[in-house]
């Protein structure tokens, strides 16, 4: 084993390594890797380092923080050992994402048309309806091909004994897979070496297959659909993404003010005059979209977009309303959902989740709360979280009073060590850092996920909040062949 | 090309430009001092005075300076961020622009205004005074390296052309505005000391200009003769190949505009073409003893008047979401954009960073 490994603990007796297996050896799909980075000196190291982070300095790739000095730009924090997925495992998170998506794009239809589910009970109709997210307006409207989440990810972890677990669905605008993309770059640069001793799938294309999946989409009867980008604007902290997305499908990076909507169509303000859009792939909240329907003080919206969007003369991807079926409250009934729609058993796990507004789960929550992590329902990114076992006696009993005001606002889930996998610490030394992965699933005509995904690492030792806006990195994602 | 884009281009253009004639005002009057500093000193008010006149910037000026002097207008000039024609404050505005439209330039042309911003944000005034001529030389460097990778690196497409409008209607002001340094000059002069500038002060003024337009040694090469105020204008205003002079900055502006709208000599399709061709063809037929009969100050009052309302045709045309107007219209009434800030285009975005981040 190389000098990095061996004094690498991976402290398995505690955690579920990805590398080290229980018996103190290397899984076998890390062999080649270990081998490889036993010929790396430090110094070797230090020099793939910078080539790194030139690479990401050069194309810009920084993300801002926002509460410090007004939203600094930093380098996203990349750790240079990448994480192998056998293909065999991937196999399942691929059959499994593909039957959650399904059963969560049909569970959408039917709560904005039928509403089945409710009828029978299978989910308590408060919740649904009284869910800020749920749009009534859009009861009953039909986009292209009966597809609301064309653009997915969904956050997988690890447990304790290595089970893939589905801890959060991502409806809305999930964001990140530009750094999949440029990870592997970086990768291909830094260890051309050690990437050609692996048969790693390809996942250049993942630009490519988000345009089809647009064009696919698009209203129907037109030509050649006309897709645009829509983004809040360049302080956005994701902007980078949304800019090289557009440059990389070859579409146009519109911001609100460049769509004007005139005779329920919308059209883009050129220096040739108007030209007609199709599909909108937004990155732009629902309350921001349309100033005369959602928040009126939205200036980064169109006027008029939702009227175009209903009448069924544009496209945006993801429908409008998709926010119902990511709440954390309606995660718990994802493996009721899966099983009503689709007649099966899900094939990847949920974490157990207790309701706080459920009565007696509520009881529990609060008697519990120095062992579990509460969420608030709505938030993401990492925010209104409290990890229990982390908490002070004081952090606890503000939760308690939140969670008893607004019970449907919180959910509880037991503290779940998230699996672990040897990161570099100052380009020295190996520490074992928590770990999840966000695969990019596309809903076309098909559904594709393209082998990989963002695997984000909570860079500080212990923690386990691996958001990037909390301090977390993250390292490239290979799936290999056998 | 979205028009926002073509905006974009257009301001990051504009406010390179303005940057680095900036820059050759500070350097022109530092070079005139040392060489008149027989009969004056470098703190002389009345030749920094004449900096914040050409600027049209008096009133911002005097609510944050007490003194006219090397040392305040230098600041102004060079540092101050309620100043939005001070070097940094063009150089972040450009910058500004050139992020907002990021996937549509080269990565070498952000990188080159990206490193201008810092290097900015790293000169101290104590440097700036220490050693002027290297400063200034520092930014029209960048200015002509930024100019040249634009050249180099980006399709010369309709993106291109609306770089080079932006670039030359900004230089063409500018040009005008330095030759009007020297008639502040004679003025507050007049005002404060009654002293005549003699025969030989006079010709180092104007060769100070010229210096400042990089236009010294081409303007020997035509007029091998003595350098007279005559000559100078008549290079500096009406010559057609020297790329700092008027004539040739409005021809470039006008080569651009047509070959983004199609127009040509004699047939406009929209008020910016009509404009700018008026004004290139009243160029072209031009002698200095018409800029005298009207008098060099009016003559160039007006020509940059007629500037500033080529570039509101401009953002009509091409910028604003609008129905296109052939005829003349009143453009005082019709406008979002308003042109005039002490005389000088500025970039009128409304940000809404607030939101964005909330996003």
């Amino acid at each position: 084993m190389s000098r990095f490994f061996e004094r690498y603990e991976p402290e398995t007796r505690h955690f579920f390594d990805e590398v080290i297996a229980t018996e103190g050896a290397p899984r076998p799909h890390y062999d080649k890797m270990l081998q490889r980075f036993a010929q790396f000196s430090i110094d070797d190291i230090k020099a793939r380092r910078e080539i790194v982070n030139i690479f990401f300095r050069n194309q810009g790739i920084t993300f801002t923080v926002y509460g410090e000095d007004e939203g600094v730009e930093r380098l996203f924090p990349f750790d240079l050992i990448p994480r192998v997925v056998p293909a065999h495992e991937w196999l399942t998170i691929e059959k499994g994402l593909i039957q959650r998506i399904t059963a969560l794009n049909e569970f959408l239809n039917d709560i904005y048309h039928g509403q089945k589910i409710l009828k029978d009970k299978i989910i308590p109709a408060e919740l649904i309806l009284g869910s800020q997210h749920f749009r009534r307006e859009f009861v009953g409207i039909n986009p292209p091909l009966g597809i609301y989440i064309h653009v997915t990810g969904s956050d997988i972890i690890r447990d304790r004994q290595g089970h893939y677990l589905v801890l959060e669905d991502n409806l809305r605008t999930p964001s990140g897979v530009s750094y999949m993309l440029q990870n592997r770059q970086a990768m291909k640069r830094a260890f051309p070496v050690l990437f050609d001793k692996y048969k790693i799938r390809p996942i250049e294309n993942y630009p490519q297959e988000l345009l089809r999946t647009l064009q696919e989409i698009g209203p129907v009867s037109r030509r050649e659909p006309n897709v645009v980008v829509l983004t809040p604007g360049i302080y956005n902290s994701a902007y980078f993404e949304h800019s090289f997305l557009a440059r990389q499908m070859g579409v146009e990076l519109t911001e609100g003010k460049d769509l004007v909507v005139n005779n329920n169509k919308v059209y883009t303000r050129t220096t040739r005059g108007l030209e007609l859009v199709d599909v909108i792939y937004r990155r732009v909240d629902d309350a921001y979209l349309d100033p005369l329907v959602f928040r009126p003080d939205s200036k980064l919206g169109v006027a008029g977009l939702v009227n175009a969007y209903r009448k069924g003369n544009v496209t945006l991807a993801n429908a409008i309303g998709c926010g119902v079926a990511d709440d954390k409250v309606i995660y718990s009934f994802v493996p009721k959902i899966i099983k009503y729609y689709l007649g099966e058993d899900p094939i990847l796990e949920n974490v157990p989740t207790w309701l706080a507004s459920n009565h007696d789960d509520l009881k529990y929550i609060l008697a519990n709360l120095d062992s579990l992590v509460v969420k608030a329902a709505n938030e993401s990114g990492g925010y209104g979280m409290l990890i229990g076992p982390e908490s002070t006696i004081e952090e606890q009993e503000k939760f308690a009073e939140m969670i008893v005001a607004n019970p449907r606002n919180y959910i509880a889930q037991p503290t779940i060590s998230l699996s672990r996998h040897p990161s570099f610490f100052n380009d020295t030394e190996l520490w074992g850092c928590h770990i999840d992965l966000r695969p990019y699933v596309l809903y076309g005509k098909t559904v594709t996920i393209v082998p990989g995904g963002l695997t984000r690492v909570a860079l500080k030792r212990g923690s386990l909040v691996v958001n990037s806006s909390q301090g977390g990195g993250s390292k490239d994602t290979w799936v290999v062949d056998e | 090309m979205l028009s926002r884009v073509a905006e974009s281009l257009f301001w990051m253009s504009r406010y390179f430009e303005r940057a680095e004639n900036t820059a050759r005002f500070l350097d022109v009057n530092f070079n005139l001092l040392l060489d008149l500093n027989k009969i004056t000193h470098v703190e002389n008010p009345s030749y920094w005075i004449a900096l914040i006149l050409v600027t049209s910037d008096r009133e911002r000026f005097n609510s944050l300076y007490e003194e006219y002097s090397a040392h305040t207008v230098t600041d102004y000039l060079v540092f101050n961020k309620s100043n939005p024609n001070s070097i940094t404050s063009c150089v972040s505005l450009a910058r500004e622009n050139a992020r907002s439209i990021i996937e549509s330039i080269s990565s070498e042309m952000w990188e080159q205004v990206n490193n201008l911003y810092h290097y900015l944000q790293s000169v101290t005034p104590q440097f700036v005074h220490t050693d002027p001529y290297g400063f200034y030389k520092e930014i029209k460097n960048a200015s002509h390296l930024f100019q040249g990778i634009t050249d180099n690196t980006f399709s010369h497409n309709e993106g291109w052309d609306f770089i080079q409008i932006a670039k030359y209607l900004e230089r063409t002001d500018n040009i005008a505005r330095l030759i009007d340094v020297k008639y502040h000059m004679l003025l507050s002069e007049a005002q404060n000391q009654a002293e005549i500038v003699e025969g030989s002060e006079d010709i180092i003024q104007w060769m100070a200009v010229l210096k400042s337009c990089s236009a010294l040694e081409a303007f020997r090469k035509v007029y091998l003769s003595k350098i007279d105020p005559d000559n100078i204008l008549r290079f500096l205003i009406l010559d057609r190949t020297f790329p700092r002079s008027i004539n040739f900055s409005v021809c470039a502006a006008e080569d651009a505009l047509w070959r983004i709208s199609g127009s040509s000599r004699h047939r406009y399709v929209n008020n910016a073409d009509r404009l700018i061709g008026k004004l290139e063809a009243e160029l072209s037929y031009t002698a200095i003893e018409d800029i005298y009969a009207k008098g060099l100050h009016h003559y160039l009052e007006d020509l940059e008047q007629r500037l500033v309302k080529v570039g509101e045709q401009v953002h009509l045309t091409y910028f604003a979401y609008h129905t296109p107007e052939i005829e003349p219209v009143d453009i005082e009434e019709a406008l979002p954009f308003t042109g005039v800030a002490g005389g000088r285009a500025y970039w009128s975005q409304a940000q809404q960073h607030q939101q964005q981040q909330q996003q």
